[in-house]
């Protein structure tokens, strides 16, 4: 199939449009208005529904109300605005909506900048909202992984029946690049498949078909029921949904440790300190809920690697899901940019430098 | 005779490498070049970026007010004025994508037009692996779009057709050959034909008609990022590091920055 040259944003909205989404809400935040931008147009073509909603807190619980009739729905925003959509992601999960929600990250707290962040994976993967939720998050490196994760997100989401998240940095929806789109799915909502869809009972037709969409249950007990229940999807998804990317770990001294954009940037590193005789690996998680702790800790509890160094944009996030994977198992470091900026090659390097001269 | 290079297409077909190349030939050449970026509409990897680049070879920079500040209301300076008022061999504009993007050039209708003949080329940008202008009819219809946005005739196209990293020799044909047929339907030339020196020779050396494909024009990359070498699929080290920082607004970004303003004051 030929390549297209396409931005991030554009992709990405194209890629969950492929992958049968016909509604998307949302609100125009940079760096991710292109996103919207593309559904205007494009929605239409295809028979969906784009409505920009009057805010972020809207968008969301339209996500939660069409989700409810099974269809496949999309929204997305940016840090800020995914704040703001928090409560409607809560009940989502609550509810077990299957839905994807996308967070460009930009820069923060609080109104931050635009520039590209990580500075989201606190929100993304421990629980941005209220209650004892998780969502199946996915952390792209690049426009075709972003694509490819999108082609599954759904299905993911629908098999699990929890929301789906894209923690996407910046550069992600903004970088432009050679893509491989694939074709479009047929999907209809099949009321056999998804009997807790609600698709029109009335009164008469039979009450057990009756789809019931709902996250309160006034009762402790019956809460309780419900949570063990969410508990157990979450078992199930940790064993199986786990994703990463060893790069060159294999006989590895040094690891680093790093996802979406920096991912890249530390590959680089990886080459150019293999170049010059030092043996530098990558650990990149794909998703970061479930987070790969198993597989890092395999790659990393090696004799021969003498460290780990964390590179993110933010203070360090993932950090601790990394030293939760190593438990002191070998030292780990940090190093990482707030403000957006992102850590160059150069820097990296130098990093594991000081590490390898026992700095 | 004074030289205006302006630079409109559609988003992301590479207007602003190509005027980043135009402008530095022509500073290579010993001409007295400005370069303007007026890209009112894209606030992320654009030409102010890489001002430090033009201003190292003796070129003028200007920039709309607020660009890479992390602001995107972004207004035009009366510095671009400089363009028509001052003695320039050559000026170049990287106006924003699409229809939208060439809206900023209206402004100075008047000014263009007093230009002696010849001495205007306004030069649509064409990358075909652009979803967006993937067919003859949304070239043609994006070319009309953006003569009316931007009050300026079209002289002649650039078949600047690539895959970024994955680009081969035959994005170059497959541009050639549906730019061709642009020309033939609309009578705008084809005025160039852009790309990495050894694909573009490669192009060439397939001997396609020289009418459709304008002087070549052997283009390098300047607005390379640290993570441009990994794309999914592909292997292979950085080419190159260009750039201290990637994109983001750091202290030391904002150091250059204000360096770098101070020394435009200066001048």
């Amino acid at each position: 199939m030929a390549l297209t040259l396409m931005k991030g944003s554009e992709a990405i909205a194209e890629a969950a449009i492929r992958a049968g989404a016909r509604f998307f809400f949302g609100y125009p935040i940079t760096p991710q208005t292109e996103i919207p931008e593309y559904m205007s147009a494009r929605m239409p073509e295809v028979g969906g529904c784009f409505l920009q909603a009057e805010s972020e807190v809207a968008a969301i619980n339209m996500v939660y109300g069409a989700a409810g009739t099974g269809a496949r729905v999309i929204t997305s925003s940016s840090s800020p605005g995914v704040s703001l959509k928090q409560e409607g992601i809560s009940y989502c999960a609550g509810a077990q909506l299957p839905c994807v929600i996308l967070n460009v990250m930009r820069g923060g707290p609080g109104l931050g900048n635009i520039q590209a962040s990580q500075g989201d994976y606190f929100q993304g993967v421990k629980g941005g909202g209220n209650g004892d939720y998780h969502l199946l998050t996915y952390a792209p490196s690049s426009v075709q992984e972003a694509i490819d994760i999108m082609m599954f997100a759904f299905d993911k989401a629908e098999k699990y029946r929890m929301p789906v998240l894209f923690l996407a940095d910046g550069i992600i929806a903004q970088m432009m690049e050679p893509v491989e789109m694939p074709e479009m799915v047929d999907y209809k909502v099949d009321p056999e498949k998804k009997p807790w869809a609600c698709t029109g009972w009335k009164p008469g037709d039979d009450p057990a078909k009756r789809g019931v969409i709902n996250s309160i249950y006034i009762d402790t007990e019956s809460l309780s029921v419900h949570n063990a229940k969410l508990q157990a999807v979450y078992a199930e998804a940790r064993k199986n949904e786990q994703m990463w990317e060893n790069y060159k770990t294999d006989d590895a001294e040094f690891i680093i440790t790093a996802f979406g954009t920096v991912a890249r940037v530390a590959k680089t590193v990886v080459d150019q300190m293999r170049a010059e005789g030092v043996k530098a690996g990558l650990f990149r998680p794909i998703s970061v809920w479930p987070f790969p702790y198993d597989a890092l800790r395999e790659a990393v509890l090696r004799d021969g690697v003498k460290g780990v160094l964390d590179v993110e944009v933010n203070e360090g996030q993932m950090l601790e899901d990394v030293k939760l994977a190593i438990e002191g198992g070998k030292p780990v470091k940090f190093f990482g940019h707030l403000g957006s900026q992102f850590p160059t090659t150069a820097e990296i390097k130098s990093e594991i430098l000081k590490m390898k001269e026992g700095k | 005779m004074k030289k205006m290079i302006v630079l409109i297409g559609n988003y992301g077909s590479g207007k602003t490498e190509l005027a980043l190349n135009f402008a530095f030939k022509a500073a290579e050449r010993g001409e007295r070049t400005e370069l303007i970026d007026l890209d009112m509409v894209n606030t992320f990897f654009r030409l102010t970026e890489r001002g430090r680049l033009a201003r190292l070879r003796e070129i003028r920079v200007v920039s709309p007010n607020y660009a890479s500040s992390g602001i995107e209301s972004l207004s035009v300076p009366a510095e671009v004025q400089s363009a028509f008022a001052m003695d320039w061999d050559t000026v170049v504009f990287d106006v924003g994508g699409d229809a939208v993007g060439s809206t900023a050039l209206g402004r100075y209708h008047q000014d263009f037009m007093e230009l002696e003949p010849g001495a205007l080329e306004v030069l649509n940008v064409v990358n075909i692996r652009r979803p967006l202008a993937g067919t003859v009819e949304k070239i043609m219809h994006l070319q009309e779009e953006m003569q009316i946005h931007g009050r300026l005739k079209i002289t002649g196209m650039i078949n600047n057709t690539n895959l970024a990293q994955m680009s081969s020799p035959a994005e170059l044909r497959d541009g050639y050959e549906m730019i061709r047929e642009v020309s033939e339907k609309t009578g705008v030339p084809v005025a160039y034909t852009s790309g990495k020196k050894a694909l573009l020779d490669q192009f060439l050396a397939e001997g396609h008609d020289p009418r459709y494909i304008g002087t070549p024009f052997p283009i390098d990359t300047y607005m390379q990022r640290d993570w441009d070498s990994w794309v999914k699929g592909l292997g292979g080290p950085s080419e190159q590091v260009l750039f201290e920082s990637a994109g983001g607004w750091g202290p030391n970004e904002r150091k250059k920055w204000e360096r770098d303003s101070l020394t435009a004051q200066e001048t």
